[in-house]
């Protein structure tokens, strides 16, 4: 029995349950768990300037009234136009403009907060946005202030390429360079969602560097495919409005801020022949049904209202934290079984979300013991439960040989 | 140790190894003949396939979206225009006999628009051979030279302020207008424009300032325009001017009677000015109507063959032809056209064509033998006219400070009842409106497309890229037999010489003579110095000449012709004779001559082509085959074989033909007819050619001339 069990290999043993522990700890400190949609962004931009682009500001500023329209408040959007075609004087209506040639809608009405506008919107300033590394002066409404639970639109229109989108004819942004900064989004926990639309050229390349989890991203045109625009308003004597862009906000009109479309229904409604390109979505990095997403759920700012138990949700988590540690460490060992399976429900959650597992994740922030019954019950995962037995029996050889000894 | 192997390396080869472009060289030359009669060939045909190559215009420049606003000139704005037009052929407003009532007129229709008005007053200068300031900018201060009171011209200029621009650009809208004696077409041109420029002072959209020039045409359109442009771009700081316009009573009394009728307007004495220029269109309406559709010719060359933008020519073929139905035309040699050689070479590249696509569908290059005979008359007239260096219309002031401008002539259809004239009118405003509003799009100077450029229809152009092939090929043999005739000039003397010893005991003496040999080319390039410094003389003479009074173009050709001749013989005599003693010395001294013409034809031909393309074209079709045949006769007759009689006849005939007032008289017959035909013509095509600062004009008295010289002393070498 000497021989079989050595000393050396009884501390393996026991180090390997303190490693798994140090991991799981320091996996589920970051606040998954808490990762819940609270809030709505959108970061909307024109790239280019000069009067013949006045299509991609009427364009940007339909969607800013669209998504302003569905609730999302002006606080809560970022507004780049890189040029201002309202003054330009060409523009034979001062001030105003329209996506139509019916002029029945001037965009640029009463209520128009442009954030960034003109020589502001470039590559660097618009990076800065996304990854909220504002130098100190920069006031807050010019900042992104999303948080963890927060979905954001980014709609983004101009001239772009194979991977890339020119800003001001002068500078262009990679795919690598939007890949990067919603990655850094991603770890600085800044989104929960993010739906990227991009109306240009070639729109579907922008996307292929892409990586992080929760990213939907939706373009125009496929590589080797243009944008067209959609039509040409002989009275101002420029093309008002792209394809891509006036049949999305086809689609919007006909919504208002109850409304139950889909994100699948707004991704079916691209005619390719009325397009004259392929509208492409990728959807692979975002886990959740595209059939069960409102649209409302990124172009508005509605959200579930969760009832809870509890009126003060941060002081349960609290103490529940210090239960956590005054735990003793004969206990840790169950405490291991414990946050283990913790951890794999966390898995769960990410593949398959829907609204009433939403609610169990819930639940299972507030209290894991209670979950991991409820699991147990259900029998739902038998890889976990074989996990569980196997380092159950961990303790058990540990005790029996020490007995033998 | 390395030096040893490198010593038995070369020991092992007793060549050293070339270098293959070095080989290629060196195989070329040897093959001159071969190689100059390709490239010759290959250059001429590739300027007859230059038709077929012509590729469609397109618009290059995103922001000029031509067409895309629809016109807003209604017929409120063209009627306008009709009672400027009544007003204007009003007999009383001819009565003046200054035909001051005219400018009145205009000016006050302008006023009541709300625009700026200003008159130009100038003095007409005659153009004159400067030798010293050739290519230089014309300069202000030279109008104060000479000038009466009796003689000046009065330009109407009226300004419309962008209402929300930022006044750094201006549109230029140009008409000629002669107040003496106005045609119908003046006045009804005045009219178009008084239409788009009552039109423009109601819009919103204007970016740039628009200015209307009516340009005093009496003293010729060019010079009414250059004038007003010149007090334009460079503004007298000095008081100097001022006491001038004081002298000529009459000119302040039609000031002041502007001032005194129309008080707190906005009518100002000074000179008016606006923003930099982004492009002028100059307006004019033919009289007399012999085309069964509206046509609209466009006239785009400046001087020295140079070109507005393409884009310009695009917009307005693009608005002439899909929204206002005109007919647009450029320029074309008519001759050309019925030419029975030339239909027939079409229809052997619409077959080769067809035997092409046939091989392969994919290729498709062919065109019907009818475009290709109109391709080429056009593409010869844009030659022409592009070499001919002088500018084809009041728009080439605007070329000399690098603003793109073109003439459009309108040639209207039939008689000028009412409804018809109301109809162009509203056509020909309409098409201005848009060409306006293109360029107001514009953000930037033209620069897209392509400024070197000939066309082959309204619609087709050959770029440079294209037609400097042809003029490639033709001058590619130019070095090449140079430098074979140079071998072979000092290799047979080397033969003849030493051929007792053996090249691998070469004495100090034998050293000696290569050394005296191979300089020997200098006595070459001596002669052909001295001839090109003839030509510069002679290039001269016609300034002496044409300060003799009274004299008339047969007679300053003739004493123009005796001067020279005279010139070289004195040259030619005091610098030694040297024609006379080279033949004396060496036998194959003229393969040295014609080495040294040789290369330096090609130095000049290549400096033309960067100057002026057309010209360096038609001066190498000439001058190649002259320089490459050229052979004393002498020795041709000696021969007696077929070969050299052929080329003794080609020799004689190229000769005759390159001698550049002989090409003149032949181009010309061929165009007109050779009935009419003057000595005296020459002479003043050669003053126009200085008046207008063609660089042409340098490069036939300092290259063609020269080399004609030289050649005919080739061809009358006594050897």
């Amino acid at each position: 029995m000497e021989t079989f069990i050595n000393p050396k290999s009884l501390f393996h043993l026991l180090l390997l349950p303190c490693l798994l522990l140090y991991s799981s700890i320091a996996y589920n400190s970051s606040p998954v768990e808490a990762a819940m949609h609270t809030n709505n962004w959108a970061v909307l931009v024109c790239t280019s300037r000069f009067w013949f682009n006045y299509r991609h500001m009427a364009n940007t500023l339909s969607l800013y009234r669209t998504v302003k329209r569905l609730g999302i408040p002006d606080e809560r959007i970022i507004l780049m136009l890189a040029d201002d075609m309202a003054c330009n004087t060409r523009n034979k209506y001062p001030a105003q403009v329209f996506n139509n040639e019916n002029h029945r809608l001037n965009l640029y009405g009463d209520n128009v907060e442009v954030d960034y506008r003109g020589y502001e919107v470039t590559v660097e300033n618009f990076l800065r946005v996304l990854t909220g590394r504002h130098e100190t002066a920069v006031p807050r409404s010019k900042r992104l202030l999303s948080d963890e639970g927060s979905h954001i639109l980014l709609y983004m229109t101009g001239h772009g390429g194979d991977e890339f989108l020119k800003f001001q004819d002068s500078e262009e942004l990679q795919s690598h360079d939007l890949a990067d900064a919603v990655k850094q989004m991603k770890e600085k926990h800044r989104f929960k969602e993010l739906l990227i639309m991009v109306d240009t050229c070639q729109a579907a390349t922008l996307f292929n560097q892409l990586q992080s989890p929760g990213v939907l991203a939706i373009g125009s045109s496929m590589k080797g495919e243009n944008s067209y625009s959609h039509h040409l308003d002989s009275d101002v004597g420029v093309s008002v409005v792209d394809r891509f862009t006036y049949y999305t906000l086809a689609f919007f009109e006909r919504l208002n801020i109850y409304d139950n479309a889909s994100l699948s229904s707004l991704f079916s409604s691209y005619n390719p022949s009325l397009l004259m390109s392929t509208a492409y979505y990728r959807k692979d990095l975002y886990k959740r049904r595209l059939e069960e997403v409102p649209v409302t759920n990124f172009f508005g700012s509605v959200m579930e209202t969760i009832h809870t138990d509890a009126a003060y949700k941060a002081l349960s988590r609290r103490n529940s934290g210090r239960f956590e540690d005054e735990m003793s460490l004969d206990q840790s060992v169950h405490h291991i079984k414990r946050r283990m399976l913790i951890k794999v429900n966390d898995g769960d959650e990410i593949h398959d979300i829907n609204p009433e597992l939403l609610q169990g994740e819930e639940g299972a922030s507030k209290c894991p013991w209670s979950t991991f019954r409820n699991k147990f019950q259900k029998a739902e995962n038998v890889d976990s439960l074989l996990n569980y037995g196997l380092v159950a029996m961990i303790p058990l050889l540990v005790i029996s040989t020490w007995l033998v000894q | 140790m390395a030096e040893t192997k490198e010593k038995s390396l070369s020991d092992e080869k007793p060549k050293p190894r070339v270098r293959p472009i070095v080989r290629l060289g060196i195989f070329l030359i040897s093959h001159s003949f071969l190689v100059s009669i390709v490239c010759c060939t290959a250059g001429v045909l590739a300027l007859f396939l230059l038709p077929v190559l012509a590729k469609n215009t397109y618009i290059s420049e995103n922001a000029l979206m031509p067409g895309s606003a629809s016109p807003m000139l209604s017929n409120q704005h063209v009627s306008d225009g009709n009672r400027l037009v009544k007003d204007l052929t009003n007999p009383n407003s001819k009565s003046s006999e200054t035909g001051i009532e005219s400018h009145k007129i205009i000016a006050q229709y302008m006023l009541d628009l709300g625009a700026e008005v200003s008159f130009h007053k100038f003095h007409p200068q005659m153009n004159q051979f400067h030798p010293l300031h050739f290519f230089s900018s014309p300069v202000s201060g030279k109008i104060q030279e000479n000038y009466s009171c009796s003689s000046y011209g009065i330009n109407t200029v009226g300004i419309i302020r962008a209402p929300r621009g930022d006044g750094k650009e201006a549109i230029v809208l140009v008409t000629p207008y002669n107040a003496l004696k106005s045609g119908f077409g003046e006045a009804l041109s005045l009219g178009i424009a008084y239409s788009v420029f009552s039109l423009l002072t109601q819009v919103t959209w204007l970016a740039k300032d628009i200015i209307w020039l009516v340009a005093d045409s009496q003293y010729g359109e060019y010079a009414a325009v250059a004038a007003w442009l010149r007090e334009y771009q460079t503004p007298k700081f000095s008081s100097l001017s001022t006491p001038n316009a004081e002298m000529c009573p009459d000119v302040n009394n039609l000031f002041e009677l502007k001032g005194h009728s129309i008080s707190g307007s906005k009518f100002s004495n000074s000179f008016r000015r606006a923003g930099t220029m982004a492009a002028a269109l100059v307006l004019k309406v033919r009289d007399q109507n012999e085309q069964f559709e509206d046509t609209i010719s466009i006239y785009a060359e400046a001087s020295n063959g140079q070109m507005p933008n393409l884009d310009l020519i695009n917009v307005v073929n693009y608005l002439a032809v899909h929204r206002q139905g005109l007919r647009v035309n450029v320029e074309k040699l008519w001759p050309l056209l019925n030419s029975s050689w030339l239909k027939s070479l079409g229809e052997i590249f619409e077959s080769l064509a067809k035997v092409a696509k046939s091989l392969y569908p994919k290729w498709k290059f062919g065109i019907p033998a009818t475009e290709y005979v109109e391709g080429t008359a056009t593409l010869a007239s844009s030659l022409y006219y592009q070499a001919l260096g002088v500018p084809t219309g009041p728009h080439g002031a605007f070329r000399d400070y690098q603003v793109d401008a073109i003439t459009l002539e309108i040639s209207p259809k039939f008689s000028l009842d009412k409804v018809w004239r109301n109809d162009i009118l509203l056509r020909g405003g309409r098409l201005i409106e848009g060409v306006i509003r293109s360029v107001n799009n514009l953000l930037e100077k033209f620069h897209q497309s392509f400024f070197l450029y000939l066309l082959t229809s309204p619609s087709k152009f050959v770029s440079v890229g294209v037609y400097m092939i042809a003029f490639a090929l033709l001058i590619a043999p130019l070095p090449m037999v140079a430098a074979s005739l140079y071998v072979d000039a000092n290799s047979s003397s080397n033969c003849s010489k030493g051929d007792s010893s053996t090249p691998s005991a070469i004495t100090d003496t034998d050293e000696h003579g290569i050394a005296i040999r191979s300089w020997r080319w200098l006595n070459s390039a001596k002669l052909v110095f001295i001839v090109h410094l003839w030509g510069a003389i002679v290039s001269l003479l016609p300034y002496f000449i044409s300060q003799i009074p009274d004299c008339s173009p047969t007679t300053s050709f003739m004493i123009w012709v005796l001067l020279s001749i005279l010139s070289l013989l004195t040259l030619n005599s005091v610098l030694a004779s040297p024609l006379a003693c080279a033949k004396a010395t060496q036998e194959k001294e003229w393969a040295l001559v014609k080495s040294v013409t040789i290369s330096s034809v090609f130095i000049g031909l290549g400096l033309m082509s960067v100057i002026n393309f057309a010209t360096a074209e038609i001066g190498a079709l000439l001058m190649v085959p002259m320089c490459l045949l050229a052979r004393p006769l002498k020795l041709d007759v000696r021969a007696g074989t077929l070969r050299s009689f052929c080329r003794l006849i080609c020799n004689l005939v190229l000769g005759h033909i390159a001698f550049p007032p002989a090409a003149f008289f032949l181009l010309k017959g061929m165009l007109d007819g050779f009935g009419n035909a003057n000595v005296g013509d020459f002479w003043m095509w050669v003053e126009s050619l200085w008046a207008w600062n063609s660089a042409t004009y340098l490069f036939i008295g300092m290259v063609q001339l020269p080399c004609w010289v030289l050649c005919v002393s080739i061809l009358f070498h006594t050897c």
